[in-house]
């Protein structure tokens, strides 16, 4: 094979090209953000990487399930809403109740796993469009968030010991490491599993993927049985590393969330997309959270860049995936 | 590849036009990072003013004005801890939730930027210093004037927002200042998480629902911060007592529709937090760590004499 046709095929593979932005991005910001005296690297210091994807994990893990809703062909707005129940929930175990935290953080997955169940029957069962069904669970779980705490936050840093280490690994780094091993593991799921195919086939035309045999139904339930597990999951190692449970946590970053998996290369009308794309489109915009706020004057200027940065990769995507369908 | 391209001519055009370059100046210019709680509330902006021009009076001081766009605690700590990771030259903060970023402010001191608090403070921390209303004091003195308005008896409901370590302790001064009055029974404690939209329709649920409310309370100045949130009320029948007096807060009381107004000094919390952060680089610490900045109650009485302060403070 000629090196040119190699190189093109190379650049096909989604996540290279939403990697390849990220790595600009990055690069971009080291330059634009060099101090000119003998200050430090403001942006590019091992310690801000970390904060970069300390934050960004907290999208990240349930960013991979909703690139599986989004390329099943549905949508979920629930994420936020289960984020800060299942850290209620959690927190509740841990400080009111006084379970261990094996207990607690089963608890707080419990309550992603069944909110998804619920958003996966309403779309199944009772054949509610995906936006209504989980825009009224998101309603559901907010609101018993709130029942649950009656306004008042759970302090779960006085029931964690000082300098609380899971796993002998330091508090910050466990949402990035849960992050990178999830990601791992549904990236092989989604690709190289006879299940993952079935939710790609679903998204593509789901009269077809019927028609050939694929239990659309059972896809569906797991599909977002699984994606309010991993927002739950998420939960959880927010109020553990935080410390604190609170009903109002993660509100609005569904939004976020969706956006994320999108610019990762996930189209909302199914059958095509990545996990480990979602998870890079986190990065992107954990990177852009993070470098904007450092330059002079942009404080009310980020959220307008941010969402012109999402409508251009997306465009932009648009019509690769228009040229190389023509190109066939 | 074109579109990599593109998102770099993007980033790098947006980011130009932000302001007036990204690299830093030569010289010892220090850089100080001015938090509110939130950039969608009206009364930070004061406090952007008076820093700004604070840094200006002083010379050598960059002010870095940063928020969430709307209260969020996780995300204003995400704000904090990249100040850290920058190594600004310190930090004032007004914390959406004290205990929530107690941790955080310590590991900025143990990081060796100096952190002080304004307007809301986090008093478990190791901050050096807080300035803003001795926020119990206030309390009970809006308890006191709301109490005044309605004769020491009556239905009153409240206004808060539930997280905040300063909202919470003026609710409390205006609780214990009207378990002097046992006439006053309190209906219902709202809370409308920092958001003056969901104020405005609180006010109007409640008073269709307790059409014999004597008085509102409100522990922040919400009610204040759009013309028509109180609007649903008979000023005749229920009274307003409320935080706050920033405009459009002076001419709702002028119109008849509040009746008491209590002021923080806003533009202070801005000007006072740059040159405590001056001072303290130049060696010179605070003596006191709770600096009480005192506040202006507001009625028709004073409301003019009390604009005419304001444009002088706005325009000087």
């Amino acid at each position: 094979m000629e090196l040119k046709p190699k190189m093109k095929e190379i650049w096909r593979v989604r996540e290279l090209s939403t990697l390849v932005i990220l790595i600009i991005e990055i690069a971009f910001f080291a330059w634009y953000l060099w101090p000119e005296t003998d200050r430090s690297h403001p942006f590019l210091n091992w310690s801000n990487g970390i904060l970069i994807l300390k934050y960004s994990s907290i999208y990240g893990i349930a960013a991979i399930g909703a690139a599986m809703v989004i390329i099943s062909g549905g949508v979920d707005l629930a994420p936020g809403a289960v984020i800060a129940m299942s850290g209620v929930v959690t927190g509740h175990l841990l400080v009111v109740s006084g379970y261990g935290l094996p207990v607690c953080v089963a608890g707080g997955v419990l309550v992603g796993l069944f909110s998804g169940l619920i958003s996966s029957a309403l779309v199944v069962l009772v054949r509610l469009p995906p936006f209504i069904a989980t825009l009224g669970v998101m309603g559901i779980t907010r609101g018993l968030a709130f029942i649950v705490t009656e306004g008042r936050y759970y302090d779960l840093s006085s029931k964690l010991p000082p300098g609380w280490r899971p796993a002998g690994v330091p508090a910050d780094w466990l949402a990035p490491i849960v992050m990178v091993l999830l990601a791992a593991v549904f990236q092989i799921l989604m690709k190289n599993f006879q299940w993952g195919r079935s939710v790609f086939a679903l998204g593509g035309n789901e009269t077809a993927a019927l028609f050939s045999g694929i239990r659309i139904g059972r896809v569906k339930m797991l599909v977002y049985t699984l994606a309010g597990s991993l927002a739950a999951i998420s939960g959880v190692i927010l109020v553990l590393v935080q410390g604190q449970a609170k009903a109002d946590l993660a509100t609005g970053y569904e939004l976020d969330i969706i956006a994320s998996a999108v610019v990762g290369g996930a189209s909302l009308s199914g059958g095509r997309g990545s996990v480990a794309g979602a998870v890079l489109g986190t990065l992107i915009f954990g990177v852009l959270r993070n470098a904007l706020p450092q330059i002079p004057g942009a404080t009310f200027y980020d959220r307008l860049i941010v969402g012109l940065v999402v409508v251009v990769i997306v465009v932009m995507d648009q019509l690769i995936a228009k040229k190389s369908r023509e190109g066939r | 590849m074109r579109r990599s391209w593109i998102l770099s001519i993007l980033l790098v055009g947006l980011t130009a036009a932000c302001g007036s370059g990204g690299k830093e100046a030569k010289g010892t210019k220090y850089r100080f990072a001015v938090i509110p709680k939130a950039l969608d509330l009206p009364v930070f902006n004061y406090a952007r003013t008076g820093a700004e021009r604070a840094a200006k009076a002083i010379g050598n001081v960059e002010v870095i004005w940063r928020a969430p766009e709307t209260a969020d605690q996780l995300k204003q700590k995400e704000i904090l801890e990249s100040f850290i990771t920058q190594r600004v030259d310190g930090i004032a903060i007004s914390c959406t939730n004290g205990d929530f970023l107690t941790e955080t402010i310590n590991q900025a001191m143990e990081a060796g930027i100096p952190v002080i608090t304004w307007d809301a403070d986090a008093p478990k921390s190791k901050r050096i210093a807080y300035y803003g209303v001795d926020d119990f004091a206030a309390g009970k003195i809006l308890g006191e004037e709301a109490a005044k308005l309605i004769g020491g008896k009556g239905k009153v409901a409240m206004i808060t927002s539930i997280g905040a370590y300063n909202l919470r302790r003026r609710l409390d001064g205006v609780q214990e200042s009207i378990k002097n009055y046992p006439g006053i029974q309190t209906v219902e404690i709202f809370d409308i998480k920092e958001d003056t939209v969901r104020c405005a329709e609180i006010i109007a649920s409640a008073t269709n629902k307790y059409g014999d409310l004597d008085a509102w309370i409100s522990v922040g100045g919400w009610p204040i911060f759009s013309r028509n949130a109180l609007d649903p009320i008979d000023p005749k029948r229920t009274k307003v007592a409320c935080f706050d007096t920033i405009p459009p807060g002076p001419d709702i009381l002028k119109a008849g529709k509040a009746q008491v107004l209590i002021g923080q000094k806003y533009f202070g919390w801005g000007e006072e937090s740059v040159r405590l952060l001056s001072d303290i680089k130049a060696g010179k610490y605070p003596t006191k760590t709770i600096i009480d900045s005192g506040v202006d109650v507001v009625t028709q009485a004073n409301v003019d004499e009390y604009i005419a302060q304001w444009q002088k403070l706005e325009n000087p």
